[in-house]
């Protein structure tokens, strides 16, 4: 049973800002036990496309940033794939830094270095295999800047996916986490663009959200289970930030969720997100449910977590 | 004191050439190399620009004349509208002094984005070197680049490290051509550039005797593959020290100082301190120097090369360049020597010695090989700087400088790198002497099109903080004392006038 902490949007104060909530999550969710003075901390966050003007404001990333450095006394690693932008822009290192920095993601704002996880082509990694479980892809290829830190936190920012129904922790650590050649291995052909007249074939979406989780494996396998993931539920977009433009968020943003069970941690997100969404905002949450829904039972059959939880809010 | 006692090393012999997976790399990789590539000149000698380090006024600025020499290089030429350009640079050492100022950098990414070009610096993740390294893991290699002022926010351009994270991010590029190398690998940031300029701190280097564009290419493109296959690792038999490093059997183990420093040097635990000696595994070892200069530098000699390397390894380092520019059309890449603060180490080393001659100035050519000739040949033309090691080792004006101080001309390199197609060693230096003109004095300026002055002018008819304040409070001082009183010191002799 995945244990899931919850501090909320409520209550701000002078003494409970946003950044005071964020540092109170990770030390009541535990991120901090069991991380040595010395280790490597790689977060993995989510790095805008061109376009896409809600993402997560850099001091954000960067509390969570400073309170890793804190505890091991090493500057952390963010990191972020190179977008799928062979389908859209130029796939190039140097544009997609070039985009990360008019985001206003540098490594003087972020509180550690940002780099491209899998170097400038996207692709530097190893390969790991996804577990003992009966797997399509047997192993997957997971970029360096992940499989070569000691500890990964997947600070995600939560959208809905045109694909998975949530971008949160199970998408985040998974799927995103791998190389780009391994990602275009997990689509299989299925266009992520979802937009301009792209409808992917619903067959095939079953098969792509069972792959993408089975990467989830391998980075588990790769990190050898130290993980740690935050959702951040802010500025939820019906776009997740891939896109290169997206509609207002569907819902006022409910705070930050922590959790080691990315299942449990998605779950309530969705949850959460489904409670509270604006009225113009639920038909879109709503569409989401039934991907969501597969997506936590494929995780959950494929040993990723449990959606039994127990959920602890702080406001 | 007694003197300690050293064994010989003990050696674990090689029983077979290391076996890796070689067949299966790059399997689904394009491979880079440009079929146009070549030598930008091809016929007689190159031209090559230079603008000495002396400044008296707004166009002398040594950073005005590196524009300057931008375009009078035609360097501006080597890519299109819309090319992605990598400003390829060294990054520094951690605890480095002598590395360029970013100041240099920053005014070439200008001047390539204002002629429509994408620039991006980079730089590649080295090998071990020495035990402290901070350039062999990305993330310490960005923290050291900040450190010396190469961020984003300084360059207004991505700051990449080339070989991604752990530096296997690369392509294999084949080089028939190579006097010994016949294949290295690039960095990927630098190979899948469209157009590069290269700009090179021109300055000596323990193993090439010197370091200019050519070392930029030769080492500084390499990923960590192309390091270590540049470095000749594995090259002939352990023990002739070719491509493996030297063991003296002058260790005398434990009893060295250094001992648990020469234990962590190695990434591979290819050696390990015994009581009296050293127990040495080549088959472990891929040559990176990490043992060698932890025991050279911390003045002991149980661990060092081979004298026969350097030369091996500096035209191994001509071929590993020419793996470099095969990534590129012909005359897509530009090049740039900045002699300033020429001190005799490379800017991998984690100090920095005295300069052996005062700055030399500025030279940019598309030809690399003319280029490092006429930088050599100027800073062999420059004075000794006094208290260098330059003097120490009575080097004279127009001396092989690199030669006297480091070991063997670096013209050693030049000559291979001519034979195998990177340039020609014949040049026509063309000395720029930027005229003072209102025009020229404005043309680099924060401001080009309005004087700070005319700009303050607006600020103070609307807020004149001086006469605001006016009239500042003046006292009757002591003239005697303020106007005479300091010509009667002597501040060098420390006494009184006569």
């Amino acid at each position: 049973m995945g244990e899931v902490i919850w501090v909320d949007a409520q209550a701000m104060g002078p003494e409970n800002s946003v950044g005071q909530k964020i540092r109170r999550l990770v030390r009541e969710a535990g991120a901090l036990h069991g991380i040595d003075a010395g280790a490597r901390v790689a977060l993995k966050i989510n790095a805008a496309e061109e376009g896409y003007e809600y993402g997560l404001r850099p001091v954000f990333l960067r509390t969570v940033a400073e309170a890793a450095a804190e505890v091991t006394g090493q500057v952390p690693t963010l990191c972020d794939g190179l977008k799928l932008v062979d389908y859209w822009r130029r796939m190039s290192g140097s544009s997609f830094m070039d985009v990360v920095s008019r985001g206003g993601y540098s490594s003087d704002t972020l509180g550690g270095n940002f780099v491209i996880n899998g170097g400038f082509s996207g692709d530097e990694g190893n390969i790991y295999p996804c577990g003992d479980a009966d797997t399509v892809l047997g192993g997957v290829e997971v970029g360096a800047a992940v499989c070569r830190s000691d500890w990964v936190w997947v600070l995600a920012h939560v959208t809905l996916h045109p694909l998975f129904g949530l971008s949160g922790a199970l998408v985040n650590g998974g799927f995103e986490c791998l190389v780009g050649r391994e990602r275009t291995r997990v689509l299989a052909g299925v266009n992520p663009y979802v937009f301009n007249g792209v409808r992917p074939d619903p067959r095939a979406l079953s098969g792509l959200r069972r792959r993408a989780l089975e990467g989830h494996l391998g980075v588990r396998q790769a990190l050898e289970g130290r993980l740690f993931y935050v959702n951040y539920a802010w500025d939820v977009t019906p776009q997740p930030e891939y896109f290169p433009f997206s509609h207002p968020p569907v819902g006022p943003s409910q705070g930050f969720l922590a959790s080691r069970d990315p299942v449990a941690l998605d779950a309530v997100t969705f949850d959460v997100l489904a409670e509270s969404a604006f009225p113009g905002g639920r038909a879109a949450v709503e569409g989401a449910r039934e991907a969501v829904e597969e997506l936590l039972s494929l995780a959950e059959e494929l040993g990723l977590g449990s959606r039994t939880h127990t959920l602890r809010r702080l406001s | 004191m007694s003197e300690p006692k050293c064994e010989p090393t003990k050696w674990h012999e090689l029983s077979a050439p290391v076996e890796g997976d070689r067949e299966n790399y790059q399997k689904r990789s394009w491979n880079p190399v440009k079929h146009t590539w070549g030598p930008f000149t091809q016929k007689g000698p190159a031209p090559v620009w230079f603008a000495d380090a002396n400044a008296t006024n707004w166009t002398e600025s040594m950073i005005a004349k590196t524009k300057d020499l931008f375009y009078e290089a035609k360097l501006n030429e080597c890519f299109d509208k819309g090319d992605e350009v990598a400003i390829k640079i060294h990054y520094g050492e951690w605890n480095r002094t002598a590395v360029l100022r970013p100041e240099y950098i920053a005014a070439i990414v200008e001047e390539v984005r204002a002629c429509g070009g994408h620039p991006y610096v980079v730089n590649d993740t080295t090998l071990s070197y020495h035990i402290f390294n901070s350039m062999a893991y990305s993330n310490y290699q960005m923290e050291g680049a900040i450190r010396h002022g190469y961020t984003s926010a300084t360059f207004k351009c991505p700051v990449i490290v080339a070989d991604g994270f752990s530096g296997e991010d690369d392509y294999r590029v084949e080089l028939p051509e190579g006097l010994i190398l016949k294949e290295t690998y690039i960095g990927r940031a630098v190979a899948e550039a469209d157009a590069m300029i290269v700009i090179a701190h021109a300055r000596g280097h323990a193993i090439t005797m010197y370091g200019g564009v050519l070392k930029q290419l030769g080492i500084g493109c390499q990923s960590k593959r192309g390091k270590y296959i540049t470095h000749l690792a594995h090259w002939g038999d352990p023990h002739d020290a070719i491509g493996w490093p030297k063991f003296t059997d002058q260790c005398p183990g434990k009893a060295c100082k250094f001992h648990e420093m020469c234990d962590n040097s190695c990434p591979r635990q290819a050696h390990r301190v015994l009581e009296h000696g050293k127990e040495w595994y080549p088959e472990r070892c891929r040559l990176c120097y990490s043992c060698q200069v932890t025991c050279i530098f911390s003045g002991m000699g149980g661990i060092t090369f081979e004298e026969n390397y350097f030369p091996n390894a500096m035209i191994a380092h001509a071929d590993a360049a020419l793996g470099a520019m095969k990534c590129f059309e012909r005359g897509k890449v530009g090049f740039i020597n900045c002699a300033i603060d020429v001190v005799p180490e490379c800017d991998c080393f984690p100090w920095a010695n005295k300069a052996i001659c005062p700055d030399v100035g500025i030279l940019a050519s598309k030809d690399l090989v003319a280029l490092e000739e006429a930088t050599l040949d100027l800073i062999d033309q420059a004075p000794v700087s006094p208290g260098s090691v330059a003097e120490e080792k009575g080097c004279k004006v127009g001396d092989d400088k690199f030669r006297v101080v480091n070991g063997f001309s670096p013209r050693i390199t030049m000559a291979a790198a001519e034979k195998i197609g990177l340039g020609t060693r014949q040049y026509q230096l063309i000395h720029h002497e930027p005229v003072l003109t209102p025009e020229n004095a404005a043309k680099w300026q924060i401001r080009p099109d309005q004087p700070t002055t005319v700009r303050l002018r607006e600020t103070f008819h609307r807020n004149d903080l001086a006469t605001e304040v006016m009239p500042f409070r003046r006292a009757a001082y002591n003239k005697e004392w303020v106007w005479n009183e300091w010509k009667k010191f002597d501040p060098f002799k420390g006494e009184p006038v006569g």
